[in-house]
């Protein structure tokens, strides 16, 4: 018999106890995994290639003012300026559906090779989309939900503007982070049932990041003192503007996960001390023996904390799994895309496993070093 | 009489609860000698418990001396006298106290693993000390799986596995009929008589004390 056989005897000597405190520990971690990499995600969404030459520009009063149309001849004279499209929410609702499960945004068809040229599409798709008025583009992942292909004509009902319009479906697009929102034509848009003149914000490509701050100080300052002053700012700051209505989200989630870790160290410790505490006499055994404090700390630490590791690996390991392999934007319905599980992600969470192990290792070996022989030989069993 | 291996002087012990102060060991002297069978009877709370974990350092007296081998074992510190239990002294309880995990073999096995011995060794001195016993078929039992006398004899071979000079038995054959308290104190007295180990055992049976080479009694945490 090693050293190590007999530690592993001991963990394993209530095999139920065992499995349990493995469990509580494997499911506590999945958890635990699940709300980093939610929060991450949250905070940090995926960015799309190309978005550090994007510039959003919208009214400075808030994001649901329109702009005027002519401010596009503006923009487009500023040194620096590679593309400008209109963007405007059209808030269409598909069929009966209750809620909004896509977004719609009315744009120059020119754009999509240009601003947004992410977005990867066939050659037939780009020119549908420049020839007919009312064609679109979709997201892949929207298209395939819907089963949309390419010819298809649907409908939307607007929330926005009066009444509902009729799209035939140009091209499915794929390559951006999120492959969700429909694009159309702005002035299919001021052509129906629109507000000719006016458009919802801007999206500005700048033609080099290096003249970005400029570009964005220019357009700024271009509508100064104007009917419609404006905001512009990279697309990562547009996008943090969103991120902040998260930021109680955010705290939800923190919290959360110290509630877990939280527990999780209680659950463990009791479960560690009780372990410990049917083993009194053993111990004292072992000490008259002629083992030492250390030799039972080691012996304590090591069935602790090897309790700790293998649920570690189970829960982080199941939540890997799940997440790198799994469809979670089908499984959540969209609402999450990349969910991915960083190295950071996992080395944070065996680190709460270690301390775990370590901790709930610290009130059994305080006990076992505090009992004498004498004592804990009186101890029944 | 040869150079005693147990040399206990003015040693005493006084438990202090509150206000009042209990004396369990009063001021006792006393010598043994090697491969002596020691025999200490006495009423309950006369102290027997008390005078043999000091001797065997698992318990400090409040004032006195105990010296061992010529080692004053009260002087020790704890990490010290660890490594003095492990080397010098093997226990045998009342309960048998063996680890209910482990095989009979593992049970002998454990003091061992402090040691420096290559695992051969190590097996070689577990199956000595279980054929010593009687137990070498037992060997892969787990201590449910054998009689109490097996236990307790399992427990005499994992106290005497690191082939210490002292054996101390703190009423070894209390828990057991007399057919096997009748081999165990058998195999305490070949340890004796064959292996020239001294032996200090606390009873409450006379028939087991006549086993002993020398009987002492406690009154009252005195020797009488
Ligand atoms: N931890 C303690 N605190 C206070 N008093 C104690 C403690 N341990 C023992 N005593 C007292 O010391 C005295 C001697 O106890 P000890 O256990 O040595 O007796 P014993 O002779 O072994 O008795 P028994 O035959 O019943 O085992 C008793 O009066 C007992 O009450
Ligand atoms: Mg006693």
């Amino acid at each position: 018999m090693t050293i190590s056989a007999f530690i592993l005897k001991n963990a394993l000597r209530n095999k139920r106890r065992a499995l349990l405190s493995v469990s509580s520990v494997a499911a506590s971690l999945f958890l635990l995994v699940t709300l980093q990499v939610a929060l991450r995600e949250l905070t940090q969404p995926p960015e799309s290639s190309g978005a550090e030459l994007r510039v959003a520009v919208r009214n400075k009063i808030s994001l649901t003012n329109p702009l005027p149309a002519r401010q596009r001849g503006v923009i487009e004279r500023i040194p620096g300026v590679a593309g400008v499209t209109p963007f405007t929410w059209f808030g269409g609702k598909y069929k009966n559906e209750g809620g909004m499960t896509f977004a719609q945004f009315a744009i120059d068809p020119k754009a999509l090779g240009t601003v947004f040229n992410d977005a990867k599409m066939d050659a037939a798709g780009y020119i549908a989309f420049n020839q007919q008025k009312d064609s679109c583009v979709i997201g892949k992942i929207t298209a395939e939900k819907y089963g949309l292909k390419p010819g298809d004509r649907f409908s939307l009902e607007s929330t926005v503007y009066p009444g509902s319009l009729t799209f035939r479906v140009a091209g499915i697009y794929s390559g951006t982070p999120d492959d969700r929102n429909m694009l159309f034509r702005q002035d299919y848009l001021d052509d129906s049932i629109g507000m000719p003149g006016y458009v919802g914000m801007w999206w500005l490509k700048v033609k080099s990041a290096a003249g970005m701050p400029r570009v964005i100080a220019a357009v700024n300052k271009a509508f100064e003192n104007t009917s419609a002053e404006v905001r512009a700012e990279s697309e990562r700051a547009f996008q943090l503007g969103f991120i902040s209505m998260l930021g109680n989200i955010k705290a939800l989630v923190a919290s959360l996960s110290t509630v877990v870790v939280f527990t999780l160290v209680l659950v463990s410790a009791s479960t560690m001390s009780m372990a410990i505490r049917e083993r009194f006499r053993e111990l004292a055994i072992l000490k008259a023996l002629g083992f030492r404090r250390r030799e039972l700390f080691a012996f304590i630490l090591a069935e602790s904390f090897g309790l700790a590791v293998a649920g570690a690996v189970i829960g982080i390991g199941a939540a890997y799994c799940l997440y790198t392999f799994g469809d979670i934007s089908k499984m959540t319905h969209g609402i999450f895309v990349t969910f991915e599980v960083t190295p950071r992600i996992i080395g944070f969470s065996a680190m709460v496993a270690a301390l775990l192990g370590i901790v709930s290792a610290i009130a059994p070996s305080l006990s076992v070093a505090r009992m004498s022989v004498v004592n804990g030989l009186k101890t029944l069993d | 009489m040869a150079e005693p291996i147990v040399q206990i002087r003015n040693l005493s012990k006084i438990y202090q609860q509150g206000e009042i102060n209990v004396t369990a060991l009063d001021n006792i002297s006393l010598d043994i000698a090697g491969a002596e069978f020691l025999t200490l009877m006495g009423p309950s709370g006369s102290g027997k418990s008390t005078l043999l974990h000091i001797i065997a350092g698992i318990d400090r007296p409040t004032s006195g001396e105990c010296r061992v081998q010529n080692v004053d074992v009260t002087k020790l510190n704890e990490s010290q006298l660890a490594d003095w239990r492990n080397q010098n002294v093997g226990f045998i309880f009342q309960t048998f106290n063996l680890i209910p995990v482990l095989t009979a073999a593992e049970n002998v096995e454990l003091p061992l693993l402090l040691t420096q011995l290559s695992k051969k060794q190590r097996h070689n001195q577990v199956a000595t000390a279980l054929e010593l016993v009687g137990l070498s078929d037992r060997s892969k039992h787990l201590p449910r799986q054998l009689s109490g006398g097996q236990e307790q004899r399992v427990a005499i071979a994992r106290a005497l596995v690191t082939d210490p000079a002292l054996i101390v038995a703190d009423e070894p054959t209390g828990n057991l009929d007399s057919h096997s308290a009748h081999e165990v104190l058998g195999v305490l007295q070949s340890l004796r008589r064959d292996a020239g180990k001294t032996i200090i055992m606390v009873t409450h049976d006379p028939k087991a004390a006549a086993f002993g080479t020398r009987q002492i009694h406690l009154e009252k945490g005195e020797l009488s």
